[in-house]
């Protein structure tokens, strides 16, 4: 048996990120904008900018942070490297140099999905029907990992694939998570605090989840507990992390201890951030903080996994 | 079909109307109406480009993918036709490998004055660095794709030999696929010769001419890369044939041997199937501007360290001034007569070879033999007066930078166009893989000029392909 040569092991990861990366962004944009429906004022579109750290680079070709130009940015603009259809574009040419890695069923999914993104026309996206476009685009990635769970061979590929998954999954959590906080009330058990919340976790697919775990109602930093440390609710950091640590066992099995050293520490740290959390006296500014460490640590598994594997 | 009149032309359905098999597909072809028939066609192409099954252009701002057009009428091909092109194409594979031997070595055949010495060693694909090298079992060309045409008299003649990096064979078998999704019916009782073993020959091919006999090499497909538009066609093959798919990037040399960078480390690699022409094989060896090959590569592969397919220095061999000697080279080193004739040729460089050109200029196809790309090509009937003198005067000058061919009435198959079904112009490249021995893939890469009355069959003009079927 052969391994894997390099180049398609950095593939599948970004593939797996990619994707990943969509689907988040799209579950983003629609949490945005429902929550501006009981605001007078509307939503704040600067927020999504400030979340992806694009304030800047929106700012040099658009004025004001609109409804429209900002999904417009984080859609179908091609010269935003985190717009939806870059992301497609960049999961799409990854693809392509491993296909004869992934299944033809995953390719075809893809690639259908991809020409249906770049004919999507700047009028067809519009605030009133963003409901309606984001859940095609989550459907389509749901579709892809359906797919792959079916028939993506579990060999290395299929391992560099699932870490960078889980990897961007666990960035994306926190970065809902911290929207969350930064956008939200915090005021506890007053009906309005509860909608929204209940928003943000339909957002991630967990207000059921959530529902079954505290069926005693909306609570703040249960929520925070459950986003954070859940076992079982597939986009819960905890759970994403341990996903990420069973797929760095696996490499580990494959190329040993010693190959594998870098990534283990950096694993070990992410493990440890989490242990330690975010203190007790939550304050939105403690748990920010808390996040963008969260945040580093899964840069620098990334970085490992790179240096160890994709040079 | 009613109104199709393939006029003096061979057709290659309903010339051979005396194979039943052929009138039971004629009939069922007769009973569909052609708005099913357009509907099929769409569905095909859909799913062509659904499956990514494409080639790409690239503009400055986007990739656009473009599929090759698909014809959903079949080419059938008897089974007496195709014992006549396989044991034809075997024969010419055979001589090229030994010719390739020949001129790497002692040169037997331009010692003995068969082909003159200079039409080889001064070709610009001859390779001088090759001369003495003994690559295994003496194949140099494992992978070859012979274009063949058919006569207005049915008969099929060679046109050209890719010995280089022939594609194509992608297509084959994706068609197979396509056609028997999108038109199962039709080929309902017909016994087809099948198509999906070419990946396993192609590994096994591959893994009899490892260096050194070894038994389980680890066999590679270079690429250059995701830009190429034949990229499908290299993922596809080493799907198939399960091996690595690799661009120069990945591999290096070390001590004169060939590895890949992979996850584990260095990995080393035996056999290279490579779709990189020589020139862009190793900027050590040839081009020094080549970003897509291997340092070093090269050398390991003189040494014997690692095998290349096809090897290197083929390319004299499918020249289209070798390719009028290719009747001689048969009987040189076979001593048979060739199974498939070339289009007849006229060598000016010789007496006889000359005055019939001079003579006929105005019926002929004249090509200098030192270009390609269909550059200098003067076509008789369609030239004036006045390029047939400048002709004649440039051949006088230089005769042996000419060659001559009569136009050739290629065969027509009924092809859908709009709301019809017309004849359109066909030819086909078998494909052969050579190890130890020789396989012909049954069938090959019916290609079709979709343009009335146009020859030019590449896809490059518009041409797209067929399904092509083998009775067995």
């Amino acid at each position: 048996m052969f391994s894997l040569v390099s180049r398609f092991a950095a593939n599948t990861f970004w593939l797996g990120r990619y994707l990943e990366r969509v689907e988040n962004v799209a579950r983003i944009l629609h949490i945005n904008e429902t929550y501006a429906r009981d605001k007078p004022e509307g939503p704040d579109w600067q927020r999504v900018l400030d979340l992806y750290s694009d304030s800047e680079r929106f700012h040099e070709a658009h004025e004001d942070a609109s409804a429209q130009s900002v999904l417009q940015f984080y859609i179908r603009d091609r010269n935003n490297p985190s717009s939806i259809v870059s992301s497609i574009v960049n999961a799409r040419e990854n693809a392509r140099s491993v296909r004869h890695l992934i299944s033809t069923e995953m390719w075809t999914h893809l690639n259908i999905f991809y020409s249906q993104l770049l004919k999507m026309k700047a009028r067809e996206i519009l605030p009133s029907t963003l409901a309606n476009t984001a859940n095609d685009i989550i459907l389509s990635c749901q579709t892809f990992e359906g797919i792959a769970e079916g028939t993506f061979l579990r060999g290395e590929p299929s391992c560099f694939y699932h870490l960078g998954k889980y990897i961007e999954r666990a960035d994306q959590t926190t970065r809902i998570l911290d929207i969350g906080y930064a956008l939200l009330p915090l005021g506890e058990g007053d009906a309005v605090t509860s909608v929204q919340w209940n928003v943000l976790l339909r957002s991630v697919s967990g207000y059921h989840a959530y529902r079954s775990r505290y069926p005693s109602g909306t609570r703040v930093e249960d929520i925070e507990r459950f986003l954070l440390y859940d076992n079982e609710f597939p986009r819960a950091l905890m759970l994403c992390v341990s996903r990420i640590t069973d797929r760095v066992r696996d490499l580990e099995k494959r190329h040993g201890t010693e190959r594998h050293s870098e990534v283990e520490r950096t694993r070990r740290q992410l493990e440890f951030a989490l242990e330690t959390g975010p203190g007790n006296d939550l304050t939105p500014e403690r748990l920010h903080a808390f996040l963008d460490r969260v945040q580093i640590h899964l840069g620098n598994v990334t970085n490992a996994v790179s240096q160890t594997y994709f040079g | 079909m009613s109104g199709y009149d393939w006029g003096e032309f061979y057709c290659e359905m309903q010339s051979q109307q005396d194979q039943p098999h052929l009138t039971r597909i004629t009939q069922r072809l007769n009973g569909l109406d052609i708005s099913a028939l357009r509907r099929r066609s769409r569905d095909a192409e859909r799913e062509l480009f659904n499956l990514g099954i494409t080639f790409t252009v690239y503009t400055d701002r986007e990739a656009i993918d473009r599929i090759l057009p698909f014809d959903v009428i079949p080419r059938v091909l008897s089974k007496q036709d195709w014992a006549t092109i396989e044991t034809g194409v075997k024969q010419r594979v055979a001589a090229l490998n030994l010719f390739l031997h020949d001129i790497y070595h002692d040169g037997h055949i331009l010692k003995d004055g068969i082909i003159p010495e200079a039409l080889v060693t001064g070709n610009k694909h001859y390779r001088p660095e090759m001369k003495g090298v003994d690559v295994p079992k003496g194949t140099y060309v494992h992978i070859c794709g012979t274009d063949l045409v058919r006569d207005q008299k049915g008969t099929f003649c060679v046109l050209e030999d890719n010995g280089r990096c022939p594609s194509g064979v992608s297509y084959v078998l994706e068609n197979r696929h396509l056609m028997m999704r999108a038109f199962p019916d039709l080929a309902d009782g017909v016994p087809i010769a099948d198509v999906d073993a070419y990946g396993s020959r192609l590994a096994r091919a591959m893994s009899k001419v490892a260096p050194q006999n070894m038994s389980n090499p680890t066999i590679a497909l270079l690429s250059p890369g995701i830009y190429n538009s034949a990229y499908f066609e290299h993922v596809f093959l080493a799907r198939e044939m399960g091996v690595q798919l690799v661009e120069g990037r990945d591999l290096l040399v070390d001590d004169d041997r060939v590895f890949m960078r992979t996850t584990s480390g260095k990995q080393r690699v035996d056999v290279i199937y490579r779709r990189i022409d020589d020139a862009f094989l190793d900027p050590k060896a040839f081009r020094p501007d080549s970003q897509l090959g291997v340092p070093g590569m090269f050398e390991a592969y003189r040494k014997g360290n690692v095998n290349l397919a096809n090897a290197v220095g083929t390319g004299v061999a499918d020249d289209k001034a070798v390719y009028a000697y290719m009747p001689r080279i048969i009987r040189y080193y076979l001593d048979e007569d060739p199974i498939l004739p070339n289009v007849p040729t006229n060598i000016c460089g010789e007496e006889e070879g000359l005055k019939k050109t001079l003579d006929n200029l105005d019926e002929l196809v004249s090509k200098p033999v030192g270009e390609a790309g269909g550059y200098g090509v003067v076509v008789g009937p369609r030239a004036s007066k006045r390029e047939l003198a400048n002709l004649r005067s440039l051949i006088k000058a230089d005769p042996g930078n000419y060659i001559s061919q009569p136009m050739v009435g290629l065969s027509v198959s009924p092809t859908l166009i709009g709301r019809a079904i017309e004849p359109r112009h066909v030819d086909l490249r078998p494909f052969a893989l050579t190890g130890e021995d020789t396989w012909v893939l049954p069938g090959g890469l019916t290609r079709v000029a979709m343009k009335r009355g146009s020859l030019i069959v590449n896809s490059s003009q518009g041409g797209g392909s067929k399904d092509t079927w083998v009775l067995v």
